[in-house]
């Protein structure tokens, strides 16, 4: 690809004058576009901020100066929602393409600083008292909602990381980085019956033709889940070989899902978890000592699949 | 010297990757991206990112039985072997990923090629530092030596920073061996070298001949500037002269020539952004907003009023106002900037984004409550008050 290509392709006929016209000005960089630029400023300007109000909200409680902040607050969100409800196209069962590049980011930036407010209520004033799980419920009700109203992808998976989080799985980076996502024990059997709920509730939110372009964040999400609790399964408990069965259940439902949307996301999922439950299989029976065929077992067992996805590559491409 | 791959078949593939992009932005038509297929056909087997990751990892895990079974076939043989022993591993990888897998299969960065490229590198290098029993001088060398060959035969991207960083690293040690005043002008051979790098970068990415480098000399553009930056940043350039030239600093005196890297603080991101704006160049524009969000950094450290919530909160505020003005100003394409989407970005896609902000941003409740959590149900940030106080 050089500066030339679209006159190239011009000439051979390939595209019109028109187009040629329309894409020479990007590639040739007489207009440049700085779509990703700002929003990337977005993103980062409402980090900082609702990560900022987090902490603010909770200090000086009392003095004037804070109340006049919360009302700010207030103020602000209201603002952000009579913006959002105004601008906003009608609800559709399909992609909704947004009113202006930024529209989302006020979307997001008024949940958000709603989850805030509520936050800081339930704090004062103890709306729940009696079940503090609760609201985490109402939040992720209150995402669902955005979600579904203003067609948002990123509330969505919000929202499912807040119901996750409503039977105490947690999704978050520290957990990633600690491996740490189950507190209690017992847990990983309420993700896997969790994550197989929401992947079925997707499914058929899918087959209805309800918001189909979510269905990869759900099946995203309760893959992740799945996988995590099925594998900790297998390690910490004697009943090891259920969870296996789990595994490979859950990867032959991963791989129908990677050629059903197309997303190779989850044959690497289905790789990994399946690698390492058979793994863990041979150690537990066959393999115990022998450091020798452990090696011929990777070479093997990796080669094999590499040769399958090369042969079969047809199969594992995104043209359909 | 030439990269490894057929040179058309590489111009092909990136004019149909291209040519994707477009469609994919309803610039041209599907059939008319179905006839640029056609036309442009290209021998390579180039899979999608994630069959590229998948077969990554399978490809080192793999090649990692190979290599403990030649470690133990060879473990008893004495120490003197294992050098040379890496070394010509290292050296017959790189042959079998060029005749077999580039050469007769056609892999182009196919996951299974980087695999094999970088077991390549490691063990040509361990080999031969090992040689030279790990002298530092050496091993940058080497590194350098290494990566800028495969980057530019292989066209690889993560060898080109390897390599720029080795680069570094060599004029890093040179100067700060050669002690007294070499280790005071450090910032500037910096500043002075990725300066020039830079000039020929630009020179380069004009040619034709350098086209399918294209991704390489980016690399090289954008690292570049970041160099010369943090060579001029005065929290590196004090940190690091603490830390490793052993200045002792007593309360209230400053590095020498404090004020030149005060200045270079503030000046070279200013002239990144000046100069983005003015000549439409991207790759400025996007560094200089990296590098002022570091000059903000750098002053903060140094000079700051102890309420990191204020400063979040404010920070915050200011960068959603100016882009939010800045988003209406650019409704029309105002001294050819403008703010619609062009061409999709790999990394723009939506699930990433959606993916990111919800292990980012989800989180912001959490600051409050770990600071005087007592137990219960926090489990999740995003709940916002299941923290009980």
């Amino acid at each position: 690809m050089t500066r030339d290509t679209p006159r190239e392709l011009l000439e051979k006929g390939l595209i019109t004058q028109d187009q040629f016209t329309k894409i020479d000005v990007i590639t040739s960089g007489k207009v440049v576009s700085v779509f990703y630029e700002l929003r990337s400023l977005l993103y980062l300007g409402v980090l900082l901020f609702t990560a900022g109000v987090g902490i603010l909200i909770y200090q000086n409680i009392g003095e004037l100066g804070h109340i006049l902040s919360i009302i700010a607050l207030v103020l602000l969100n209201m603002g952000c929602f009579f913006y959002v409800f105004k601008n906003a196209p009608p609800y559709s069962n399909t992609s909704v393409k947004p009113p202006t590049p930024y529209f989302d980011y006020i979307v997001l930036l008024g949940a958000l600083l709603f989850i805030s407010v509520l936050g800081y209520l339930q704090f004062q004033f103890a709306i729940l008292d009696e079940n503090l799980g609760l609201i985490t419920l109402v939040t992720s009700f209150f995402f669902f909602y955005i979600a579904y109203r203003f067609d948002h992808l990123a509330i969505l998976s919000l929202a499912i990381t807040a119901l996750a989080s409503f039977w105490s799985i947690s999704i978050s980076p520290q957990k990633w980085y600690s491996g740490d996502f189950f507190e209690t024990a017992n847990l990983h059997n309420t993700a896997i019956i969790f994550s197989i709920v929401v992947a079925c509730i997707s499914l058929l939110l899918d087959k209805k033709a309800i918001k189909k372009h979510f269905t990869f964040t759900y099946l995203n999400f309760s893959a992740l889940i799945f996988f995590v609790g099925a594998i900790t399964g297998m390690f910490i408990g004697e009943w090891w070989f259920v969870y296996l069965l789990l595994i490979y259940g859950g990867c032959a439902f991963a791989f129908y899902m990677a050629k059903w949307k197309k997303s190779f996301l989850f044959l690497l999922y289905a790789f990994i978890s399946a690698y390492i439950g058979t793994t863990y299989f041979l150690a537990e029976t066959v393999l115990r000592d022998a450091i020798e065929i452990w090696f011929l077992y990777s070479i093997a067992s990796c080669g094999g699949f590499i040769y399958f996805i090369i042969k079969f590559k047809n199969y594992f491409s995104q043209k359909s | 010297m030439k990269s490894a791959y057929n040179e058309t078949g590489l111009y092909n593939l990136a004019v149909v990757k291209e040519a994707k992009r477009w469609s994919n932005q309803d610039l041209i038509e599907e059939t008319q991206l179905a006839t640029i297929r056609e036309t442009y056909t290209s021998p390579f087997y180039h899979p999608n990112f994630i069959i590229r990751v998948l077969l990554f990892v399978a490809t080192l895990l793999a090649l990692s039985g190979v290599s403990g079974f030649l470690g133990l076939m060879i473990s008893n043989m004495g120490e003197d072997v294992f050098p040379f022993a890496c070394l010509l591993y290292g050296l017959v990888s790189f042959i079998f990923l060029e005749k077999i897998f580039i050469g007769n299969n056609h892999h182009f960065k196919s996951g299974v090629t980087e695999g094999m490229l970088y077991h390549a590198c490691g063990f040509t290098i361990v080999g031969l530092v090992w040689m030279a029993d790990f002298d530092t001088h050496f091993v940058l060398l080497t590194c350098f030596v290494v990566f800028s060959f495969t980057a530019f035969r292989y066209l690889d991207l993560l060898t080109t920073i390897a390599a720029i960083l080795s680069f570094a690293g060599i004029l890093f040690y040179t100067c700060y061996d050669a002690g007294g005043i070499f280790q005071q002008i450090i910032p500037f051979v910096f500043i002075i070298a990725f300066g020039v790098l830079y000039a020929v970068v630009k020179k380069m990415k004009a040619r034709k001949a350098f086209q399918f480098w294209s991704l390489n000399l980016l690399i090289l553009e954008g690292l570049s500037l970041l160099f010369i930056y943090v060579a001029g940043n005065y929290l590196v350039v004090r940190e690091l002269s603490v830390e490793l030239m052993d200045l002792y600093l007593e309360e209230g005196q400053d590095i020498p020539f404090a004020f030149i890297f005060y200045g270079l603080t503030v000046i070279i991101p200013a002239a990144y952004l000046y100069f983005g704006i003015k000549n439409k160049d991207i790759v400025l524009l996007r560094v200089s907003l990296i590098v002022i969000a570091f000059s903000v950094f750098t002053f903060k450290y140094y000079f700051s009023l102890g309420h990191p919530e204020i400063t979040l909160t404010l920070a915050g505020a200011i960068l959603l106002g100016i882009t939010l003005l800045l988003f209406n100003y650019l409704k029309t394409i105002r001294h050819g900037f403008t703010r619609e989407n062009h061409l999709a970005e790999k990394w723009g896609n939506l699930n990433l984004q959606a993916f990111i902000v919800s292990q980012t941003l989800g989180g912001n409740q959490a600051v409050a409550s770990e600071q005087v959590e007592t137990g219960g149900g926090g489990t999740f940030g995003g709940g916002g008050s299941t923290d009980s106080f």
